[in-house]
């Protein structure tokens, strides 16, 4: 991936993360992955386009979800409801289009697609064409791992 | 961007601090095996490795002393290390003319061990040793020193002294019992019917040394000698083992400086800098003129990017107005993430990079123009990448930091990735796994195309 993306990527996780859960957030080291790698329990994926092709993940278990969805909404959320999928969808989204801008600034032109929730049990999600960098965030609630794999287009 | 890179360079100290554990190589051991596991003495009691042929047996001896050998002239008495720790032994290995065993020089005597066969010579940090555990059940814990991990393999280390201690009482008994059998016994036997044991004397001395060395190079700068570099290392070897006899020094790697010292003679003409004019002049005679609009190349392991940009430079100026894409690659993500913003002072800048270079208020930089032929990624080499098809590929110095196996997978890929009339370039003392897929281009040192 080059290297001009990756610093976007990181800022705007850790720089969102701040700002809607008022608390620190705590940057893992970064580092690179093409195997098919286990997801935690939900994850939102946000799609890239443009001068790229590639997709941006957001991975976490759901007690962290949860966890962050309360924290957004200002109320005890229990369980992952429509609220909850909602909330995360939009963490997913402001992120990415944090990235997306600060990217355009640097000239590079990426579009995104809507986000889309997946929560089960047991999922994978497969790297197997391309390598994927991976953001490790601590949080007060929980881990999230921010997964993005771009490629240039051909 | 501050606030990344200042978190980026303290995960680089973090794994330092983790590494420091491992720094010093201060105990160096010789490993063997005694029914299908692994044992350690240390390399300071072992006086040499022998072969033994025939034992003069001792009546009335304990059941592990295998009997007496004359060591050129000196008679030593023979300990069965498995008969001693109740193991098995191999009857097969029982019948065999010539027993693998171990000279060990105490304080006060040589003694011999029998073992099953002799491994290696390893090294590592004394830390690393761990306190015998009683569950080591098949030894008696008072002869277990420690216990030790070395790539996945988990050593006893024997304390020679103790497994000598015990023979010495033992022996006083049955001297007592038996006035001076062993004596008699020697005494009683001609020299004639002794056979010298086949010593491996300095010839085979040499090759622990020599794999220990290849050991340290691995633990120190993960730098591995497989054929890719083999002819360098034997080279070398020979050359350092001249120096340290000149200068009465200890001939292993200690540290990482050693390592440094060792390895300073392999990396190729200005790795880590910007190259020279006559290296620069040097590729550039290596390149051949090419019809095509597009020229592609893939640059691995550049680091800060001082190699790509020089390469990038002698492609722009050998191929004018050719379109002339860069993919330069490194794990290292510090490193590789200064790349595109590479800023230097120009005082002794070799001539060819002069066009594409733009001053700027803090120093010398690339032009921007130039700069959009490069793409400096965050990349391991052995992942899947979306490389086209390339016209070269520069991969000077970075093969060693990569296993045999791995290195098997990258020529691949790098025949599979190159044009017919492409060419790989490797670092001045390599050369390609599999000679018969690749040829020397002629004139030029360390360039290959596809054969």
């Amino acid at each position: 991936m080059r290297v001009e993306y990756i610093n976007p990527f990181v800022e705007a996780s850790y720089n969102i993360l701040k700002e809607v859960l008022n608390s620190e957030v705590v940057r893992g080291e970064l580092y690179l992955k093409s195997s098919s790698t286990p997801v935690l329990g939900v994850a939102a994926l946000v799609g890239l386009a443009g001068d790229v092709e590639g997709r941006v993940l957001f991975d976490m278990t759901k007690d962290t979800a949860i966890g962050i969805a309360s924290i957004m909404n200002g109320e005890k959320l229990t369980v992952l409801d429509e609220l909850g999928k909602a909330t995360i969808t939009e963490l997913a989204n402001l992120i990415t289009a944090q990235a997306v801008t600060k990217l355009h600034d640097l000239g590079f032109k990426f579009d995104l697609t809507p986000p889309a929730l997946f929560t089960g049990e047991n999922m994978e999600i497969s790297n197997s064409q391309v390598e994927a960098l991976i953001v490790p965030m601590k949080l007060s609630c929980g881990k999230i791992e921010i997964n993005v794999a771009i490629r240039e287009r051909a | 961007m501050s606030n990344a890179a200042g978190s980026l360079v303290l995960d680089g100290a973090d794994q330092k601090e983790g590494q420091e554990h491992n720094n010093q190589i201060d105990f160096k051991m010789v490993t063997f095996s005694l029914s299908g596991k692994d044992y350690g003495i240390d390399i300071m009691k072992i006086k040499e490795i022998a072969k033994f042929s025939s034992f003069t047996y001792v009546p009335n001896s304990a059941p592990y002393v295998r009997g007496v050998y004359n060591l050129r002239g000196d008679i030593i008495s023979i300990l069965d290390l498995r008969i001693l720790f109740h193991l098995p032994v191999d009857k097969k290995a029982e019948n065999e003319e010539t027993q693998n065993g171990l000279i060990l020089s105490l304080d006060e005597n040589v003694i011999g061990v029998v073992v099953d066969s002799i491994d290696k010579v390893i090294g590592f940090s004394s830390a690393g040793i761990q306190p015998p555990h009683p569950i080591f059940g098949d030894i008696n814990i008072k002869y277990i020193s420690g216990v030790v991990e070395n790539e996945g393999r988990l050593y006893i280390i024997l304390n020679a002294e103790r497994i000598c201690a015990k023979d010495d009482s033992v022996r006083k008994a049955a001297d007592s019992a038996l006035p001076a059998a062993a004596d008699t016994a020697a005494a009683a036997v001609s020299a004639e019917t002794y056979q010298e044991p086949q010593s491996y004397g300095n010839s085979l001395a040499a090759e622990p040394e020599r794999d220990f060395i290849r050991e340290t190079l691995k633990t120190f700068k993960g730098f591995s000698i497989t054929p890719v570099n083999e002819e360098w290392f034997t080279g070398r070897f020979a050359e350092w083992k001249e120096k340290k006899k000149q200068q009465g020094a200890d001939l292993q790697l200690k540290s990482a400086d050693d390592a440094d010292e060792y390895l300073a003679s392999y990396y190729s003409a200005d790795t880590g800098r910007f190259w020279e004019d006559d290296t620069a002049a040097r590729y550039t005679r290596a390149l051949a003129a090419q019809s095509g609009k597009i020229i592609q190349a893939w640059s691995i392991g550049s680091g800060k990017g001082f190699e790509a940009y020089s390469f990038a430079a002698i492609l722009a100026r050998k191929y004018p107005g050719v379109m002339l894409k860069v993919w330069a690659h490194d794990n290292d993500l510090l490193a590789i993430s200064t790349a595109p913003n590479l800023v230097f002072n120009d005082d002794e800048l070799p001539e060819f990079l002069g066009p594409y270079i733009v001053m700027g208020k803090n120093g010398s930089s690339f032009q921007t123009e130039f700069k959009n032929k490069i793409f400096f990624e965050y990349h391991d080499a052995l992942h899947p990448n979306s490389l086209p098809e390339l016209d070269f590929i520069m991969a000077r110095d970075v093969l060693p930091f990569f296993s045999q196996e791995d290195q098997a997978r990258l020529f691949a890929e790098f025949h599979e990735k190159l044009k017919p009339t492409g060419l790989l370039f490797l670092g001045d003392n390599e050369k390609p796994l599999d000679s018969s897929r690749w040829a020397p281009v002629s004139g030029a040192r360390a360039v290959y195309k596809k054969s």
